[in-house]
């Protein structure tokens, strides 16, 4: 039995090592970005450091001085991520209501549908997206980045999940004997109860909004409307070529807010995740 | 209950109604649009366009460049989904293993996800910072004398594409740690007891209870992550010149089609003809995982899985 024992805490401290590896591969990346940002171009050439340094407002000044208009890409990137939310999680529980609540012809189809759409590699229609969107008038616009996500499949599966997991039933009748109206149902007495799940799926229409950069780059042209991402690929040119501590600020810049919401909601995140794969 | 069954049909068809015409108009019309591009010479510049048939996809396949892109991206995604899987499948096992008892798993595995959630585009300029010239890497390797001068990696093919593939590893494991863990943890703890009564080992348990038991979630993952990698773009295209640089080496399937979309006269029939291909390929692919894994399928968990497929009765 001590046998067993001896060889069950080496098993564990040999696991511990590896998850202590794959710890520091995992987050030594993002903590030099952030000390970076903090320290002049001048220590970050003499050297590694593992600790922040005080150039973190010369290194942003430094980026304005270049024109790299950083509030305004924030702004951009906040009112996209706000909007795309809304749409996303209004439109998504709904579709996912109307699925679980009802029943009618299709029903089955629609709702495998959904799970193929899931899994069809619908960015690939970007060109035949761009020139119908410049026909309407609506490329560097951001409605063509917000309206598409009416039909968001992986919404409506996320959606339809939760709300599989409650019990609407009984609710729904007593709010339809009190005579309200099938919508009104939806509004006043499902979202309330569905608030937990469409604040999950909203992080994670608000994480994919945010860190989109493939399509806003195609549709965005003008330099006002570019987004955190965009503004990232501008940080590559030769005008920031020697400027590394104000490189890593502004990159630091799209991440951080990210990281901040997570530190908040990472238990809403990770249950969302494995929510979003696992069908019962 | 009281209700005319056809007030509830109507319903249905309300609810769904704003997502069918989302769809239509946002998803379905675009692909057709593409597919129509696909077989004309448009471009951004000229209003006149002829249709030109199968003339795109015969440039594509006239030279190596298209091939080139697709074994890439192949390459790419199946060097980084090997270690992903292998590792998520280590740790799952460990972090479930309830003789094991591991401590504070929940934030091992919320720390190994974090990567997952950066915007891409950082990653990808933070790591071309990191093995620039005068980055930190060369820093790192000269000082502890690991290399004997600086070296210029953004210039090597092995060193790029192993980049990418790191890259990708780097975001995606947390995400497939906690998906085959939702999974472990959804088999039923009687299983394991019971076959450690009849003196199963620990290695026997896995190969014949999780594994079996995991195939609807590992399908989930392997097609999911397919379907990205095959349309991998931000990480390659910022990692070096948005041209697949090195001597093309790490050019991917999205970087050659941005690239004709991109072109001095934005040729986007032929940029289309590269999605129309791509599409077809990725979805062919998936489809035929899902539906050729998940036919054999005898467990409980798969079932949804399996019948996505089949006629509902």
């Amino acid at each position: 039995m001590s046998n067993y024992r001896f060889t069950l805490s080496l098993t564990r401290v040999f696991i511990y090592i590896v998850l202590f590896i794959l710890l520091i591969v995992t987050i030594v990346p993002i903590w030099l970005l952030i000390v970076n940002a903090t320290r002049s171009t001048t220590e970050i050439q003499q050297g590694l450091s593992l600790l922040p340094s005080t150039h973190l407002v010369e290194n942003y000044n430094i980026l304005l001085g270049k024109g790299l208009n950083l509030p305004r890409g924030f702004m951009n990137s906040t009112f996209l991520a706000v909007s795309s939310t809304i749409v996303t999680v209004y439109f998504s529980m709904l579709t996912a209501y109307g699925i679980v609540t009802y029943e009618f012809k299709g029903k089955q189809i629609f709702s495998n549908f959904i799970v193929v759409l899931v899994m069809i590699p619908m960015q690939l229609s970007i060109i035949g997206f761009y020139q119908y969107m410049s026909r309407l008038g609506l490329t560097d616009n951001y409605a063509a980045l917000i309206l598409p996500l009416i039909a968001n499949a992986g919404g409506v599966f996320f959606g339809k999940q939760y709300l599989e997991s409650m019990v609407l039933r009984d609710l729904i009748d007593a709010a339809r004997i009190d005579g309200a109206s099938e919508l009104a149902i939806f509004h006043r007495v499902m979202m309330p109860l569905a608030i937990p799940g469409a604040a999950t799926m909203g992080i994670f229409a608000f994480i994919a909004s945010w860190n989109n950069f493939f399509n806003a780059f195609i549709l965005i042209s003008s330099l006002d409307k570019y987004t955190l991402p965009m503004l990232v690929q501008t940080l590559r040119g030769d005008v920031y070529r020697t400027e590394f501590g104000a490189i890593y600020l502004g990159l630091a810049a799209t991440i951080v807010p990210i990281i901040i919401i997570y530190a908040f909601f990472s238990r809403y995140i990770v249950s969302g995740i494995a929510m979003g794969a696992i069908k019962e | 209950m009281g209700f005319p069954k056809f007030k509830k049909e109507y319903y249905g068809y309300l609810f769904i109604a704003p997502f069918i015409i989302g769809f239509l108009i946002f998803g379905l019309y675009p692909v057709y649009n593409t597919l129509a591009l696909s077989f004309t010479d448009t471009t951004l510049m000229s209003r006149n366009a002829d249709f030109v048939g199968l003339a795109n996809f015969e440039r594509l396949f006239a030279d190596d460049v298209f091939l080139n892109a697709v074994r890439n991206t192949w390459l790419i995604w199946i060097l980084n989904f090997i270690p992903q899987i292998g590792i998520a499948l280590l740790l799952s096992a460990w972090f479930t293993d309830t003789r094991l008892k591991i401590k504070a798993v929940g934030v091992w595995r919320a720390l190994f996800f974090l990567p997952n959630l950066l915007v891409p585009a950082s990653v990808a300029a933070l790591f071309f910072a990191f093995f620039s010239f005068y980055g930190p890497v060369n820093q790192f390797m000269v000082r502890y004398g690991l290399l004997p001068e600086a070296m210029h990696y953004l210039q090597s093919v092995p060193v790029m594409r192993g980049l990418v593939i790191f890259i990708q590893w780097w975001m995606w494991f947390g995400q497939t740690v906690i998906i085959v863990m939702a999974g472990m943890t959804s088999i039923p703890i009687s299983l394991y007891e019971a076959a450690m009564v009849d003196g199963a080992t620990a290695s026997q348990m896995f190969r014949r209870i999780t594994l079996p038991l995991l195939k609807p979630i590992l399908i989930y993952i392997f097609v999911t992550s397919l379907v990205g990698g095959m349309q991998m773009f931000d990480i390659p295209f910022l990692l070096t010149d948005g041209r697949g640089s090195p001597n093309s080496s790490i050019q991917t399937n999205n970087i050659l089609m941005y690239m004709k979309f991109a072109s001095s006269k934005g040729h986007i029939g032929a940029a289309s003809s590269v999605g129309v291909l791509v599409f077809l390929m990725t979805s062919l692919c998936a489809l035929g995982i899902f539906y050729f894994l998940g036919e054999n399928e005898n467990s409980n968990t798969g079932k949804s899985w399996k019948n996505l497929f089949k006629k509902k009765s």
